[in-house]
C-alpha cells in the first residue's frame, strides 16, 4: 500500500461491475485514484419514442460510474470522445464492412480511444498508470511488460488488447486480471457497490438495434446472386454485409442447410455450400501485425492462435515470406470460417506475443 | 485538500443572509399569494415588497418587473413572445455573435419559424459597435436583444450607446443582464433599455429565480398559460421563498455594490498580472471595459479541459469558459467571435471571482498554475502530437 502512495492512476469507468471493482481495488491499493467516464459516439435520434443509448456510455452508466466514484470517494470526470469515437472507430468499422471483411471494433477502440486518446489525457493530468476493467494481466519484467491472459479463462479479453506496444503497457494497470469474475461480483457486492439488475454489455456498444439495420441505414444494400461453389446460382442475397462466415441461419434458400462459406465482393456473390467442411481452413494470411515485446521473434514459430474471441486457441505455425513481408498461420487441426477482418492473435503459454488482421 | 472555488460566473453559494430571509417563507409563512386569506396576503406581501426591492435596483416601476424561474426563461419569453406579438409589424431580430446559448437557440429556433436573424460581430476585445447596430436596423426589425455583460470574457458593452441607436429607429432593446445585474450599476431610463433578464443565483441568491423587466406599454406573449400570475405574463404559482431570497441578495448587492467592486477589481488585477508572467498567456476581452470578477485567459499550446480537470486535482474549481457548454468540446463560440482560432480558443480558462474570494487564493492560483502549464505543454498535443504507432 505505501509503496503506491502519491502514485496517481486515471481509471475508466463505465458504470459496470468490472471497471468499479478495478477502481475500487485501486483505491485499497494506495493509489490516488481519478475515475473518468468515457462518451463514445451512437446511433441515437432524441425524437425517436425508444431513444437508444451507447450501451457502453448511456446516461445510466454515467449515473451509476459517478454513485460509485462518490461511494469510493474519488475524483470523477467525463470526458467526451464523440468525435474521436465516430471517427476513428465507427468509421473504420463501416469502412472494412464497405470492404468485405468483418470488423472488430472493441479492438481499435482500445487502441485508439482507450489506450490512446484516454492514456493521452491521462498522461496530460500527471497520471502515473491509467487502469481499466479489462479481464488481463500485465507482468512487468525488467526491460520489458508482458501482458498475459487473466486468470478468469472464461473471461479473458487479452484477444482485444494485441495491439497495445511497450510504451503503452508501461502505463497500464489491469486490476481485475488476477480474479475470477465471480471474486469480482463479490467484491462488488461487499462495496455496496449499486449494481442490481445490470446487463453485462457484449454486442457492439454503437448499434442500438440490429447490426443489419445499422449497416443498411449506413451502407447501400447491393441485392446480388447466391451461388454454390461451382458457380450455380442458387438463390438471392439482399446484401453481401449482413453474411458472416459460417453463418447457416436466415440464408434463406430451401433444401439446406446451407453455409455462407465466402463472399465474392467483386461479384457481389454470396458462396454457400451444404458441406460443412468446405468451412474448414489449414492456412490464413495476416496483416497489420503488431508484436507486444516490439520485437518480432525468430520465425517459423510455433504459438497457439485464436481467430476470435469466442474460439478456442489451436496450435499453429507462424511464417512470414520475407519477400511480399506477407504472414501466415497454418494450423495443426484445419479451423471453421476463419473471417477476413477479423483479428488473429498468438499466444505462448500465459502469454499474448501479438497478433494481425485476417486478410 | 484546500477547495478553492473560482467559478462564480457558473454559480455562486447563497448567501447565509439570503437562507435566514427565505427560511420563513416555507412552513411558517407558506400560503399562495394568489389566496385571499390571511396567509395568502402575508405571502403576496413579501412578493411585492421583493418586487419593489428589484425595481427600485434598476429604476423600473413595480409593475415592470415580473419573476421567473430562469434567465433562460426570461430571455425565451422576450425572444418568443416579443416575436410572436409584432409578427405582424415585422420579423427581424437582431443579437450579436456572442450573446449565451438561451438567447442564441432561441433566435434559431425563431428562424426556423421564418424569422430572420442578424447576429452582430464584435472586435477583438468583444466589444460591439453602436454603428453596426444603427446599420443592422431596418424597416422590419422588431427587437435587438445584445448581451450587457459577457459570461465568458466579462467585456461589458456600451449598452447606453446600443440603446439609444434602437430608441432613435423605433426599435425595442433587450439586455441579457445575467452576469452584470447585481455587480455594475444598472438605469434602465438612463441606459435605454426596454427590456432585461437577471437571474438570482449569480449574485448569492437561490437557483430557480430570475426576473424580467418588462417597460410598461410594451406587449409580449406569455410563454406560459394558466393562473394569471404576474400580470397574466407567467402563470404558476409564485416561488415565494426564492424570490424573497432574490430579494434579499439584491438588497446586500446593493448595499456593498461600490466596496465589493473594488476589491475584485484589486484581486484581478493582482491575478492578471500574475498569470501573463506566464510564458504564452493571454487575457481575452477586454483589459479595461470589464466585469471586475470575470477574468479570461488563453495558453498557447494547452488544451482548457485538461487545465481545468488538473485544476481540480489540486482543489481549485475554474471553467474553461461557460458551464453549459463545457460538455460538449466545440471551442467557445464567444472566443471564435473575437477571432481566436480553433486551438487558442480551446485553451482558454476562465477564472471568475466573488463574493469569498480571498487574496490568499489569488497568491495560491498564481503559485501553482505556472507549473501546471508548464507540465501540460510538455506533452501537449498540438505542439508535438503524441502518437503511438
Amino acid at each position: 500500500m505505501e509503496r503506491n502512495k502519491g502514485r496517481k492512476v486515471v481509471c475508466a469507468m463505465s458504470g459496470g461491475v468490472d471497471s468499479s471493482v478495478a477502481a475500487a481495488l485501486l483505491k485499497k491499493e494506495g493509489f490516488d485514484v481519478v475515475g473518468v467516464f468515457m462518451k463514445f459516439w451512437s446511433d441515437e435520434d432524441h425524437s425517436a419514442k425508444d431513444c437508444d443509448y451507447n450501451r457502453c456510455c448511456s446516461p445510466e452508466s454515467e449515473r451509476r460510474a459517478r454513485e460509485v466514484a462518490s461511494i469510493l470517494e474519488i475524483p470523477f470526470y467525463v470526458l467526451n470522445f464523440k468525435n474521436e469515437f465516430k471517427k476513428r472507430v465507427v468509421d473504420y468499422f463501416l469502412k472494412t464492412y464497405k470492404k468485405g471483411s468483418t470488423p472488430n471494433p472493441c479492438v481499435v477502440c482500445n487502441k485508439e480511444i482507450k489506450f490512446g486518446m484516454l492514456l493521452e489525457k491521462a498522461i496530460k493530468l500527471q497520471a502515473d498508470f491509467i487502469a481499466t476493467g479489462h479481464y488481463a494481466r500485465i507482468k512487468r519484467k525488467k526491460n520489458e511488460v508482458s501482458l498475459l491472459r487473466s486468470q478468469d479463462r472464461n473471461k479473458d479479453q487479452s484477444y482485444f488488447l494485441w495491439t497495445l506496444s511497450q510504451k503503452q503497457l508501461e502505463k497500464v494497470l489491469f486490476p481485475i486480471g488476477n480474479y475470477l469474475r465471480s471474486e469480482v461480483e463479490k467484491m462488488a457486492e461487499k462495496l455496496k457497490l449499486p449494481f442490481e439488475g445490470v446487463k453485462k454489455s457484449q454486442e457492439v456498444c454503437f448499434v442500438p438495434k440490429t447490426l443489419e439495420e445499422f449497416l443498411s441505414k449506413y451502407l447501400k444494400n447491393k441485392a446480388g446472386e447466391i451461388v454454390d461453389r461451382k458457380g450455380k446460382t442458387v438463390g438471392r442475397h439482399s446484401g453481401l454485409w449482413f453474411y458472416t462466415l459460417g453463418q447457416r441461419k436466415r440464408i434463406g434458400l430451401s433444401g439446406g442447410p446451407y453455409y455462407a462459406i465466402d463472399k465474392d465482393f467483386r461479384r457481389n456473390r454470396l458462396i454457400v455450400s451444404s458441406n460443412e467442411k468446405d468451412l474448414l481452413r489449414e492456412e490464413l494470411v495476416f496483416t497489420e501485425v503488431n508484436w507486444i515485446s516490439g520485437k518480432e521473434p525468430d520465425l517459423p514459430l510455433e504459438v497457439k492462435a485464436k481467430i476470435r474471441y469466442r474460439s478456442q486457441s489451436a496450435s499453429a505455425v507462424i511464417n512470414k515470406d520475407q519477400k511480399h513481408k506477407v504472414y501466415s498461420l497454418r494450423f495443426k487441426v484445419a479451423q471453421r470460417a476463419v473471417t477476413p477482418g477479423q483479428s488473429v492473435v498468438f499466444y505462448k503459454g500465459e502469454e499474448l506475443l501479438g497478433g494481425g488482421i485476417i486478410l | 485538500m484546500k477547495k478553492i472555488y473560482f467559478d462564480y460566473a457558473a454559480t455562486s453559494p447563497v448567501d447565509p443572509r439570503v437562507i435566514k430571509a427565505m427560511l420563513p417563507y416555507f412552513s411558517e409563512k407558506f400560503g399562495n399569494p394568489m389566496s385571499l386569506h390571511g396567509f395568502g396576503q402575508e405571502a403576496k406581501l413579501a412578493l411585492e415588497k421583493s418586487r419593489k426591492e428589484i425595481a427600485d435596483f434598476i429604476g423600473a416601476e413595480i409593475k415592470e418587473i415580473i419573476f421567473t424561474g430562469s434567465a433562460t426563461e426570461s430571455n425565451n419569453s422576450v425572444l418568443k413572445g416579443l416575436a410572436q406579438a409584432n409578427k405582424e409589424k415585422g420579423r427581424h431580430i437582431i443579437i450579436s455573435q456572442i450573446e449565451h446559448p438561451c438567447v442564441r437557440e432561441s433566435a434559431k429556433w425563431l428562424e426556423k419559424q421564418g424569422y430572420q436573424i442578424t447576429r452582430l460581430p464584435v472586435d477583438k476585445y468583444g466589444l460591439l459597435n453602436p454603428r453596426d447596430l444603427e446599420n443592422a436596423i431596418k424597416k422590419d426589425t422588431i427587437l435587438v436583444s445584445l448581451i450587457h455583460a459577457s459570461n465568458e470574457i466579462g467585456t461589458i458593452q456600451p449598452v447606453k450607446e446600443l440603446g439609444a441607436a434602437c430608441r432613435q429607429k423605433g426599435v425595442l432593446f433587450h439586455t441579457d443582464a445575467v452576469q452584470s445585474f447585481g455587480k455594475i450599476p444598472i438605469d434602465v431610463n438612463k441606459m435605454n433599455i426596454d427590456l432585461l433578464s437577471a437571474s438570482s443565483h449569480k449574485i448569492y441568491g437561490p437557483k430557480g429565480v430570475a426576473c424580467l423587466y418588462i417597460r410598461k406599454g410594451i406587449k409580449i406573449e406569455p410563454l406560459l398559460h394558466g393562473g394569471g400570475q404576474e400580470s397574466g405574463l407567467r402563470s404558476s404559482t409564485s416561488n415565494v421563498p426564492g424570490i424573497v431570497g432574490f430579494a434579499e441578495a439584491v438588497r446586500i448587492a446593493k448595499k456593498d455594490m461600490k466596496k465589493e467592486n473594488l476589491r475584485l477589481f484589486r484581486l484581478s488585477q493582482k491575478l492578471i498580472k500574475g498569470l501573463l508572467k506566464i510564458e504564452g498567456s493571454h487575457l481575452n476581452g477586454h483589459p479595461q471595459k470589464k466585469l471586475p470578477n470575470i477574468n479570461n485567459f488563453w495558453f498557447d499550446f494547452i488544451e482548457g479541459e485538461s487545465l481545468v480537470m488538473q485544476l481540480d486535482l489540486e482543489g481549485i474549481a475554474a471553467s474553461t469558459g461557460s458551464a453549459c457548454s463545457s460538455v460538449t468540446l466545440e471551442p467557445s463560440h464567444v472566443l471564435m467571435a473575437l477571432g481566436l482560432k480553433h486551438q487558442e480558443a480551446h485553451g482558454s480558462l476562465r477564472i471568475s471571482l466573488g463574493r469569498w474570494s480571498k487574496e490568499s487564493e489569488i497568491n495560491y492560483l498564481i503559485r501553482v498554475l505556472p507549473q501546471i502549464v508548464e507540465n501540460l505543454r510538455k506533452i501537449s498535443p498540438f505542439k508535438t502530437s503524441f502518437k503511438f504507432d
